[in-house]
């Protein structure tokens, strides 16, 4: 197997207030392959924004990283300096947040924050600054002469897709994604999606793709990890996913699209809410919830199982032989 | 259909129990714990104490000129005596009461004048909004202390042009941050929720709208009373309140009156200054603690607790 | 089905004023849109940003008046009611549900207070003492304990909170619930719960739904009829399996490739990319010709008017063109 481009181990996220320790993210481990299209697939509350934030250094207090490993091309992102943090992001891996509005500078124009990012990498001449914005720009489809838009110019799918062609601008080799596409209509949303895909081929990043509905990655992830309460649910390759759900979790999502192709079908959805994390359930953390829920669910912990392709938090597959990670 | 709704009602009800643990102290558990609420308490508390029960504190008669004059703190005169032999602690007790109400007085009637005036404002809108924001500014730019001494030549001296005057001068600030709060109320689903129910305006904005704002009310009226105490007390100060009623502003103007600071006793004026900026931080200091408690963001930055082993 | 439709709308227009009282730019939210609905039916309106469905939703609820047009609710007008106790009779029969579940209540009270608010103005002939079981029966009809009604909102998930709308909807008894996109800010796997309940509550309750949504596969799940909106203007409207069977007009086509099937593997057709439409001082002609693949020269002059094609309507010159001579029922040229 050859060297994966980031493996994250048994990460861990709390959040240490004075009333109480919450933890966010709950020893989740996976990796990623070069030119990889990981989903990441949770409801809220279920900790898919804290792991990024986690990874990246993007927490705030009190929220903190208290356990395990994020190791990108050899380093421990984690664990980076900031003088190290600020040379690896943007050039080897850049983020593309849910609202360009809250990510865009609203009072720069286009042009002047790509102009930003390029120098404060280098020392790139102004000729070199224009072609490369230009260019990015071109990948996104977006005409040159947005360059000199501000962000309230342009519409919510334009201002989505500038954001990817600023994450663009070193062409990294890993592009991380917190829901992109969810403030935008249907038509913009696939629209975009299939931009990003197509950018993903030809230029072959690796992607994590964060989002709570799971349609939107279907079509074009190799592997989709659901989370649920700050735990791994289930991962598999997407196909596996959709066609042989493990988790009941991941089989009660699978119920609750209403498709327009195909015939009705009764639309079930999952009864209750994900659970406090100040107070979680004891045992498995999806048990007031599980259609399948055994006595043992209410009181032992699930570790993650391998079942074929697939890694699985569920007491249902306990008694398979070895215990994943 | 009804078996699908019972083991809805059954897990909602679950995971509802587990969190709607609502813990009534929960907002007397955030004052003891944050220290500025404390303080702000406790000083307000002891001043009250003196406002309500002075003659526990201080049995003098505080007008009583039977000591030797100008005389400097001692055991028995702890703030020593006025030019005209009274003892100052006393007058300084004494004159709590009076100097704390006028400060409550005032604070309350006009952050209530600004809070009708503000939501009605933002909930009207249209030219009702108009007409109110221009008699707002215009109460804003009045000339407070020509106004004042104007004022002064007609109006008997005394507490109550005291509070006339503060009154009509203090509320117009606040009513311009609680308009702007109730404009961005104003679209929110449960106001549009209220009028389509059939709710009249009136009921909308006292019912619905106010008490939303009562954070925002009490910070308003806080901030209030730390600016009217200094005020009260430099109107009086400049002579324009009566010097024989017993307030801690007219302490003030006797003392300067008699050189008190130059040539008698100098703690006859820092007493009761002293005490203005008491009563100005306790206010202050609750003023604070009640940002810290309402926003998170703002308290102070403890110590993680490091060292917590991963699973 | 009754004869004679619950609500009925007719040129409904709606125009905002943008800016200053002398500014000349008019935001057309709405243009000459038609409704009916009917007795015990759910009619979805489909439309994404910017296509007017929420402003229709509004003027529905009287939140403000019509710039043009006429509401008859069981044959009466309301688009001219004025008097408060019309107004509030209207109210008592017809209900609001919003979109956010997170800013529809009131975070100071306890979510029973809209509910009783309702009961004890638009229920009349329910005694003091009776109140609080019918708070409790509403409660019971959406799917929650009675016990939800003494929680406050922060207390709630937002499933919860989006059926005690419903519940607050129907604590008036209204004939029609104007639903304002009442699952789009919730889970997915939530949804299907209230999406079911919906549909109870018109098979057991008896009443109707307008149910304003952009995800128009729920549409296809929940709704008996389907009205897709496109920048103000109907475009195509009749019974779900007709209109998402067999979809007349583009944008309809559009709407419907670009959801599909979340586990087929078809790469986009379209290289439409989702603009807003120009709804600000727009032109004559129809507000989609520039996305279209199909437009011809009249599309950019005349408006086109809904046609019946089979069993639906369609507002497109290309797929439902007015017969020749006339250029639609009603000719005039829109200022």
């Amino acid at each position: 197997m050859a060297e994966p481009l980031l493996e994250v181990d048994e990460l861990t996220v709390d959040y240490l207030t004075e009333t109480a320790d919450v933890r966010a993210v709950d020893r989740v481990s996976f990796r990623l392959d070069a030119g990889e299209f990981l989903g990441i697939v949770g409801e809220s509350g279920c900790g898919k924004s804290t792991l990024l934030f986690g990874m990246t250094q993007l927490l705030s207090p009190p929220g903190e990283v208290t356990g395990g490993s994020v190791v990108f091309r050899g380093r421990d992102m984690v664990r980076l300096s900031p003088g190290e943090l600020r040379n690896t992001r943007w050039r080897d891996y850049s983020v593309v947040m849910q609202s360009a509005m809250n990510a865009l500078n609203p009072m720069k124009s286009i042009g002047a924050q790509f102009k930003d990012a390029l120098e404060a990498h280098g020392d790139p001449s102004a000729e070199q600054i224009r072609q490369r914005s230009v260019e990015v720009l071109g990948l996104v489809g977006i005409d040159a002469a947005h360059l000199r838009s501000y962000p309230h110019q342009l519409s919510g799918g334009m201002r989505q897709r500038a954001m990817i062609a600023m994450a663009l601008l070193f062409t990294p080799q890993l592009v991380i994604m917190d829901e992109p596409t969810s403030a935008l209509d249907v038509v913009a949303q696939r629209s975009l999606m299939s931009k990003i895909k197509d950018l993903q081929r030809s230029l072959g990043f690796a992607i994590i793709f964060v989002t709570h509905d799971m349609s939107v990655v279907s079509r074009y992830s190799d592997r989709v990890m659901v989370m649920y309460a700050g735990q791994t649910a289930e991962e598999a390759p997407t196909d596996a996913i959709f066609e042989r759900p493990l988790h009941p979790y991941t089989r009660g999502l699978m119920t609750a699209f209403p498709s327009v192709t195909g015939p009705r079908r009764e639309l079930a959805g999952i009864p209750g809410a994900p659970p406090d994390l100040v107070r979680p359930p004891s045992g498995c953390r999806f048990n007031p919830r599980c259609p399948e829920v055994m006595p043992v669910c209410r009181s032992r912990e699930p570790e993650l199982y391998v079942v074929d392709d697939a890694d699985v938090r569920c007491l249902l597959y306990a008694e398979r032989p070895a215990e994943a990670r | 259909m009804a078996t699908g709704f019972s083991a809805d009602i059954e897990a909602a009800d679950a995971t509802s129990d587990a969190q709607a643990q609502v813990e009534p102290h929960r907002f007397l558990r955030a004052v003891r714990g944050n220290r500025k609420a404390v303080a702000g308490v406790v000083i307000l508390l002891v001043i009250a104490f003196a406002a309500a029960f002075p003659g526990l504190i201080a049995p003098d008669d505080p007008q009583a000129t039977i000591y030797p004059p100008n005389l400097l703190p001692s055991w028995n005169h702890l703030l020593g005596t006025t030019q005209l032999g009274q003892d100052v602690f006393s007058q300084l007790i004494w004159s709590t009461r009076l100097t704390l109400w006028v400060t409550l007085i005032v604070s309350v009637i006009a952050t209530f004048l600004s809070m009708i005036v503000g939501v009605t404002a933002a909930y009207a809108g249209g030219v009702t909004d108009r007409v109110l924001t221009v008699v707002t500014d215009v109460f804003l730019i009045l000339p407070v202390l020509p106004l004042l001494i104007l004022l002064a030549s007609y109006l008997p001296p005394g507490v109550t042009s005291l509070v006339l005057v503060l009154c009509i001068t203090s509320w117009a600030f606040q009513a311009r941050q609680l308009r702007s709060q109730g404009l961005s109320v104003r679209s929110r689903d449960f106001l549009v929720s209220a009028r389509v129910r059939g709710e009249r305006p009136m009921y909308i904005i006292l019912v619905e709208i106010v008490p939303t704002m009562t954070s925002l009310l009490a910070a308003s009226f806080l901030a209030l009373a730390v600016y009217i105490v200094g005020f009260a007390a430099s109107l009086q100060f400049l002579g324009l309140g009566n010097s024989s009623e017993l307030m801690w502003g007219t302490m003030l103007y006797n003392a300067q009156q008699a050189a008190a600071l130059e040539a008698g006793n100098p703690w006859w004026a820092l007493g009761p200054g002293a005490a203005v900026a008491l009563l100005g931080a306790g206010f202050a200091l609750l003023n604070y603690a009640f940002d810290e408690i309402g926003n998170p963001a703002l308290r102070p930055v403890r110590r993680g607790k490091r060292g917590r082993a991963a699973a | 089905m009754a004869d004679e439709p619950l609500l009925r709308a007719v040129d409904l227009t709606r125009h905002f004023r943008l800016g200053g009282m002398f500014e000349k730019q008019v935001l057309h939210a709405v243009d000459d849109f038609d409704l009916t609905i009917h007795e015990r039916e759910i009619v979805a309106l489909v439309g994404e940003s910017g296509s007017g469905k929420s402003t229709v939703a509004r003027l529905l609820a009287r939140v403000y008046p019509p710039t043009r047009g006429e509401i008859y609710y069981r044959g009466r007008p309301i688009h001219t009611l004025r008097s408060r106790r019309a107004l509030s009779w209207y109210r008592g029969e017809v209900a609001m549900v919003f979109q956010d579940p997170f800013s529809a209540f009131n975070p100071v009270f306890r979510v029973s207070h809209g509910v009783m608010r309702n009961i004890a103005l638009h229920r009349p002939e329910l005694k003091r003492a009776q109140r609080q079981p019918e708070a409790e029966r509403v409660c019971q009809s959406v799917g929650l304990g009675p016990k939800m009604l003494t929680r406050f909102p922060y207390e709630m998930s937002g499933g919860e909170r989006q059926r005690i709308g419903f519940a607050q909807a129907l604590a008036v008894r209204p004939k029609l619930i104007l639903a304002d996109e009442p699952v789009s800010m919730l889970d997915v796997s939530i949804r299907a719960g209230v999406l079911n309940m919906m549909a109870g509550l018109r098979d057991q309750e008896g009443v109707s739904i307008l149910y304003i949504t952009h995800d128009i596969a729920s549409a296809r799940y929940v709704a008996d009829r389907v009205i897709v909106m496109y920048a103000g203007h109907l475009v195509e409207s009749g019974p779900t399996e007709a209109v998402l069977g067999d979809p007349r007009h583009p944008y309809t086509q559009l709407l419907l490739s670009a959801v599909g099937d979340p586990r087929e593997k078809v790469e986009l057709i379209s290289s439409d990319t989702g603009e807003p439409p120009r709804v600000i001082n727009p032109s004559e002609g129809c507000r989609f010709r520039w996305r279209c693949p199909h437009a011809i020269e009249i599309c950019g002059q005349v408006t086109p008017q809904p046609m019946p094609v089979g069993s639906t309507q369609v507002a497109c010159h290309v797929a439902a063109p007015a017969p020749q001579g006339l250029t639609g029922p009603a000719v005039t040229t829109k200022t």
